[in-house]
């Protein structure tokens, strides 16, 4: 088996940097995006004449721009010899991190910034084309709610949901956001399993606290060599250990079982690259849009048996003390989905966590972190992309 | 219309790959496209096979029946089916081995059962879009095989 070209750990993350969420709050992606600048800069003791490269998720808010990367660093003062703006939505994040690894490996640049920032609640630009304009929206399908929705129900005729599981995920990840200063602030109450039960009826079996919130913000992070690190006395660094992505996962299939999906690859894959086993994983953070996609992901990546997720979610403690903290400063769902930046709510908190910067929701002792991601919903079946990470400090 | 609130359901605007789609639908035939090298149909229509890549896609007219794979009911409508809320969305596995998303009428919310015999019906939204959706095939016997 090839070694993961991130086994060696001679690229690191140095610093990460997150926005408050907010909703329509009117800053653009660009100015949200000098905030999170800012917050790096400052963790870094570096400046925009440092950075040489800079990979982007792509915003829902700027995505009419065709030129993105060039404008957002022209905004930011950044003469770069690397520029990627990366469209594979939510995986985009620990997408991104793969992408700077490698561009920082073959010498393309020296100091990467990882970006996701966007306002689609404050605007919205995206069309999609393909299939969408005659298939999907004259069918009236509610987004991927509505997509959701049709996974679901397909599961719980195969395996059955208990929704006292998912119930259980949702008080969790609100009890990080509680303690998370970060989160969207209407959404730092406490809930209870009942309150998950009884919300209503989107697209069902899908209800209103299984589903993110659009929202504004972003987030970053700092990599460059390890060897650079230390010269520059940073100190506090976190290793991306394994990665792996796919995107289109049994595509050609007319007629997949859809509750199998892309995870069940490159969740494996990471683990073993990283020469680790499920319950070697000290935290889980998982991309999450739904909570049914967290539940599903915890099976795929080997936490849950299959046909059991929301068993083993009502069963085991979630919080930053049990044993499997999963989304610990309330992941998207409890924090707000600052649109296509969204896959840095759960990367730059498995970073923070891992520099040991968790406060009250601390996860004691957490030496790495499984990170994962979802992009795209696709015509019938469960997401486009998946991938997932495993990070060491 | 009397209400201008009320938004018009979206039509589909039918490209050259897609067109012989739609004017089966006006037939009240539906049509996919089948993959003369994998022999096998695809779904939605496209201008190449997702297995070999090779554009020489057939259209054939289906039988229009199949099985209820998974739905959804939607209590939070999208523009153009404020009215209809709440409203059963469905997949449907067509016995031509594809699956396809619709809307599924004719049919009671409480009554709605993955497995069960559909057979496709047809919406007339505009003179020249006839929109499939899908029904309770009675005259089948329901035997879920998934």
């Amino acid at each position: 088996m090839a070694k993961s070209f991130l086994a060696d750990k001679d690229i690191c993350i140095v610093a990460y940097g997150e926005t408050k969420i907010e909703r329509r709050g009117g800053r653009s992606a660009y100015e949200i995006a000098a905030e999170v600048a800012e917050q790096l800069y400052k963790k870094t003791r570096l400046g925009p004449s440092d950075i040489d490269g800079v990979t982007f998720t792509v915003p829902i808010s700027e995505c009419s721009n065709p030129f993105w990367s060039g404008y957002a660093t022209e905004y930011l003062g950044i003469s770069a010899k690397w520029l990627q703006t990366s469209d594979i939505g939510g995986a985009s994040a620990i997408g991104n991190v793969a992408r700077a690894a490698m561009a920082i490996k073959s010498g393309m640049c020296e100091t990467a910034m990882i970006l996701g920032v966007d306002a689609p609640s404050t605007q919205w630009r995206a069309y999609y084309g393909s299939y969408r304009n005659e298939f999907w929206d004259p069918v009236g399908v509610q987004g991927p709610p509505g997509a959701f929705g049709l996974l679901m129900n397909r599961y719980e005729h195969q395996y059955g949901i208990d929704f006292r599981g998912l119930g259980a995920l949702a008080v969790a990840q609100r009890n990080g956001a509680i303690k998370n200063p970060n989160a969207y602030e209407k959404l730092r109450h406490k809930i209870t399993i009942d309150d998950y039960i009884n919300s209503r009826q989107v697209s069902s079996p899908l209800r209103l606290l299984d589903s993110v919130m659009w929202a504004d913000g972003g987030n970053g992070l700092v990599m460059m060599k390890t060897s650079r690190a230390k010269k520059l006395g940073l100190t506090n660094r976190v290793y991306p250990l394994s990665y792996a992505e796919i995107s289109n996962f049994d595509c050609a299939n007319q007629t997949p079982d859809i509750t199998t999906t892309g995870h069940s690859i490159v969740g494996p894959k990471v683990l073993r690259d990283a020469k680790m086993k499920a319950k070697d994983v000290d935290m889980f953070h998982p991309y999450d849009d739904f909570l049914f996609a967290v539940m599903l992901k915890t099976e795929q990546c080997g936490f849950a048996k299959k046909g059991q997720g929301s068993q083993f979610l009502r069963d085991t403690d979630l919080g930053p003390k049990g044993t499997l903290p999963i989304n610990t400063g309330g992941g998207q769902i409890s924090c707000g989905q600052p649109g296509l930046a969204g896959g840095g709510i759960n990367l730059v908190e498995a970073v923070r966590q891992l520099m040991g910067e968790g406060k009250g929701r601390q996860v004691p002792d957490a030496r790495n972190a499984m990170v994962t991601g979802i992009g795209v919903i696709p015509y019938g079946r469960n997401w486009g992309s998946a991938n997932a990470m495993i990070l060491v400090n | 219309m009397a209400d201008t609130n009320v938004k018009p359901r979206p039509l589909p605007k039918p490209t050259p790959a897609t067109q012989a789609f739609w004017d089966g639908a006006k037939k009240g035939k539906l049509m996919l496209q089948w993959d003369p090298t994998a022999k096998k149909y695809q779904f939605w229509p496209r201008a190449n096979s997702v297995t070999t890549g090779k554009r020489n896609l057939e259209w054939k007219a289906t039988s229009g029946k199949g099985e209820l794979y998974s739905f959804t009911i939607t209590h939070v409508p999208t523009p153009g089916f404020e009215a209809r809320a709440p409203y059963v969305i469905g997949m449907i596995e067509l016995d031509e081995g594809v699956r396809i998303i619709a809307n599924l009428i004719n049919i009671e919310i409480d009554e709605v059962q993955i497995g069960m015999r559909m057979k496709v019906a047809w919406e007339k939204l505009s003179d020249d879009i006839t929109y499939f959706a899908f029904e309770p095939d009675t005259r089948a016997k329901s035997k879920p095989k998934n």
